[in-house]
């Protein structure tokens, strides 16, 4: 019988040989020959003869093959492509029973004093309960066995985890998750926000309430309102108050807002919060100051940088892009000539080089409550800046211009310089801008002339809290003040041509809408107003009262959409919408009811109107 | 670190949002808060839709791959982002 043992394999213990410098010197010879060829596939074509019976049928294939082979090139039946079989991570599929846990029985021992489990009784018994012992155990030994492997598994799962957990790949993808969470229970706010159009879902059940409601609405005359839709704020920021914001000038759905505890004199840090729209609950960056935010501004040429103001008069530059917290690359506090006091409005602008004229350099320019405008650039470890002007006091330069005898005395002892409150600039001139002061003064500068201004407009006495050009029409602009008035105003003319007045509280913020020449937004502590100069010019058009408690302290227009963003001294910026908000483009306008500014005897019989020409180009020109 | 463990605590206490699972290649659920038995019903159920998205999509053009898929239904939707290492299963019920 021939004894085979194919599988047999003896240890052999491999001899190392000794590798000399000789043996590598030596010349080997290698020879190289084919194999011989291996035939996968081989069918031999067969014959048939011409006289037999299935030749026909035989012929009519071989033409049509003939045939399909031709036409194979652009035919739609043949199909040339590559496809890749993905085959999934092999899984190690295992049993696990529970272990069989052996409990002695407790029972009645036997005559022989053993501890007897009732069913080991005879010895042919035993036999049998032995083998099943045996079985046992060795199912029990198996079990605990796999049981190890399962727990060496879940083991492996863990350290799985924390890797998984540790990777960006996991971070963003957790990114994406809320943001489509959010997106599924914010859906009907964002749509209106982004003005889709609203489709009945056939599916949903219809709420008893909604019925009445839609018929009401169907029913009542379309007048102007604001609907919430929806507010930033989360546990970070709330208590603090709003102080302002800021739309990245890149990416419209991102959104700056500072906050800041005013109101006690010792100096609490503040917070920069950096929301996105696909993101209500929680902001995407939040970056926290030493002090108060006072102000912030996004940068147009590098569209990363926000430039943040704060309330002991430091300016820093962040990088939002980075997920770092401590992304504050550029400072002001170790300049000499930086701001003592709040900084109560920054703002990048574009002006042309005066050699090239071809790259708009643009610069940071800061007003603060020292009285002085600067214009801020990087040197080499942090911020410097120039002065553009110093805002001094009124009744100093009247006692210049008053002669020659009280010329020594022109500076008092006391800061002979008036805070600034905010400033502007000229939307299409970028060397021209306003500034509004402590007084209640708007004087108009000149980035060149850095001793006077070109221009003072008085009007309120009490303090300018905001001063606005109109971004539509080229030489009106706004200012709003702490004497509860809101005064609009023509660029050549002294005196304002209009001014508003609707609650006797002091109004915060003022901004002109984007898209509509004739509608401006105001908040005051109390209520949001919508005005809109094509309709009325006594009262505002939509008015949205705080809520309870709450004090509406800033305001910002949503640009390519009727949103308006209003921030409260709760932390909490609430989105509203602007409905049903009829602005014609009518090409007269006039004025109803009685203007709020004093008319000459001999002009009173005429009317002021504003002509309006086209939408784009509107001037706005009275006739006296 | 931390801040995963806080995004998975404010994704999870999101309106609707009735159970997060974190699957590893191999299909074992590797984090849940749903029950045992509801949490390796959907890892298995899914893990083969996602075998099978992922296939659909690279054979129609080797060179894609699949980021994201939502199984909106009747009563939820299931919301899955695959990855080469685990998958994240989110069920909402967004009408809540």
């Amino acid at each position: 019988m021939p004894v085979n043992f194919p599988d047999v394999q003896g240890k052999r213990d491999t001899v190392k040989e000794q590798v000399t410098e000789d043996m590598l010197k030596e010349v080997i010879d290698l020879y190289i020959s084919e194999t011989d060829s291996i035939s996968l596939l081989d069918i031999p074509s067969t014959f048939v003869s011409v006289d037999a019976d299935d030749a026909e049928p035989i012929m009519e294939r071989n033409n049509q093959y003939a045939e399909a082979c031709r036409s194979r090139m652009d035919n739609d039946k043949y199909v040339d492509q590559s496809v890749q079989t993905l085959n999934g991570a092999t899984k190690n599929k295992q049993v696990q029973s529970d272990s069989i846990v052996m409990v002695d029985k407790v029972g009645s021992t036997d005559s022989t004093g053993n501890n007897a489990s009732g069913w080991v009784l005879s010895p042919v018994m035993s036999l049998l309960a032995c083998i099943i012992l045996l079985c046992f155990s060795s199912a029990s030994a198996a079990s605990s066995l796999k049981e190890v492997e399962a727990l060496g598994n879940s083991l492996n799962a863990e350290s799985d985890l924390q890797l998984i957990m540790l990777s960006e790949k996991f971070q963003h993808c957790l990114l994406v998750m809320e943001r489509s969470i959010l997106g599924n229970i914010f859906q009907p706010q964002l749509a209106a926000y982004r003005q889709l159009p609203v489709i009945e879902d056939p599916e949903s059940p219809v709420k008893p309430g909604m019925g009445e409601q839609r018929e009401e609405d169907a029913e009542s005359p379309r007048s102007p309102a604001v609907v919430r839709l929806w507010a930033f704020s989360c546990e970070l920021s709330r208590g603090s108050s709003v102080s302002s914001m800021a739309w990245n000038k890149k990416n419209p759905d991102l959104l700056a807002v500072g906050y800041g505890e005013f109101g006690s004199s010792n100096q609490k840090p503040g917070l920069v919060c950096c929301w996105s729209l696909k993101n209500p609950t929680w902001p995407e960056r939040v970056i926290r100051c030493d002090s108060a935010v006072t102000s912030l501004d996004f940068s147009s040429n590098n569209p990363s940088q926000l430039a943040v103001g704060m309330q002991d008069g430091s300016i820093a530059i962040y990088n939002v892009k980075s997920r770092d917290n401590k992304a504050c690359f550029i400072s002001s506090s170790g300049c000499p000539n930086r701001h003592l006091d709040p900084v109560w409005q920054l703002r990048w602008t574009q002006q042309e080089l005066s050699l090239t004229g071809e790259e708009k350099v643009e610069s940071l320019f800061s007003v603060a409550a020292d009285g002085r405008i600067s214009k801020w650039f990087v040197s080499n470890n942090g911020l410097d800046c120039i002065d553009l002007m110093k805002l001094k006091k009124s009744h100093n330069t009247k006692k210049k211009a008053g002669g020659t005898t009280t010329g020594k005395k022109t500076e008092s002892v006391l800061s002979a310089l008036t805070p600034g409150l905010c400033f502007d600039f000229h939307p299409t001139d970028a060397s021209v801008y306003l500034v509004g002061t402590w007084e209640g003064l708007i004087h108009k500068c000149s980035c060149s002339n850095s001793q006077q201004f070109l221009e003072t407009f008085k009007k309120h006495f009490c303090p300018v809290n905001h001063v606005t050009w109109s971004p539509l029409s080229p030489d009106v602009f706004l200012s709003c003040s702490a004497d509860w008035t809101i005064q609009l105003w023509k660029q050549d003319h002294h005196k304002p041509v209009l001014g508003f007045t609707s609650t006797q509280r002091t109004v915060c913020d003022i901004k002109w809408s984007p898209k509509w020449a004739t509608v401006f937004g105001a908040v005051n502590e109390g209520q949001l107003e919508i005005w809109d100069l094509n309709s009325s010019i006594l009262d505002p058009v939509i008015v949205q009262p705080a809520a309870a408690g709450v004090k509406m302290n800033s305001l910002l227009f949503a640009p390519q959409t009727d949103c308006v963003l209003v921030g409260d001294s709760d932390g909490q910026v609430t989105v509203y919408q602007l409905r049903n908000l009829c602005v014609g483009d009518s090409s007269q306008v006039t004025l109803k009811g009685k203007p709020y500014i004093f008319v000459p005897e001999q002009h009173q019989k005429r009317h002021y109107r504003p002509t309006w020409t086209t939408v784009e180009e509107i001037q706005y020109t009275f006739h006296f | 670190m931390a801040e995963v463990e806080e995004t998975l605590k404010r994704i999870q206490s999101q309106n609707g949002v009735q159970g997060i699972i974190i699957v590893n290649t191999e299909g074992i659920p590797i984090k849940t808060t749903l029950d045992n038995a509801s949490t390796v019903q959907y890892a298995g159920l899914i893990h083969q839709l996602v075998m099978k998205a992922r296939s659909t999509v690279r054979d129609i053009d080797p060179q894609n791959d699949l980021t994201f898929l939502r199984v909106r239904s009747k009563k939820n939707e299931i919301m899955i982002a695959p990855d080469k290492d685990y998958f994240l299963i989110v069920i909402q019920n967004p009408s809540d």
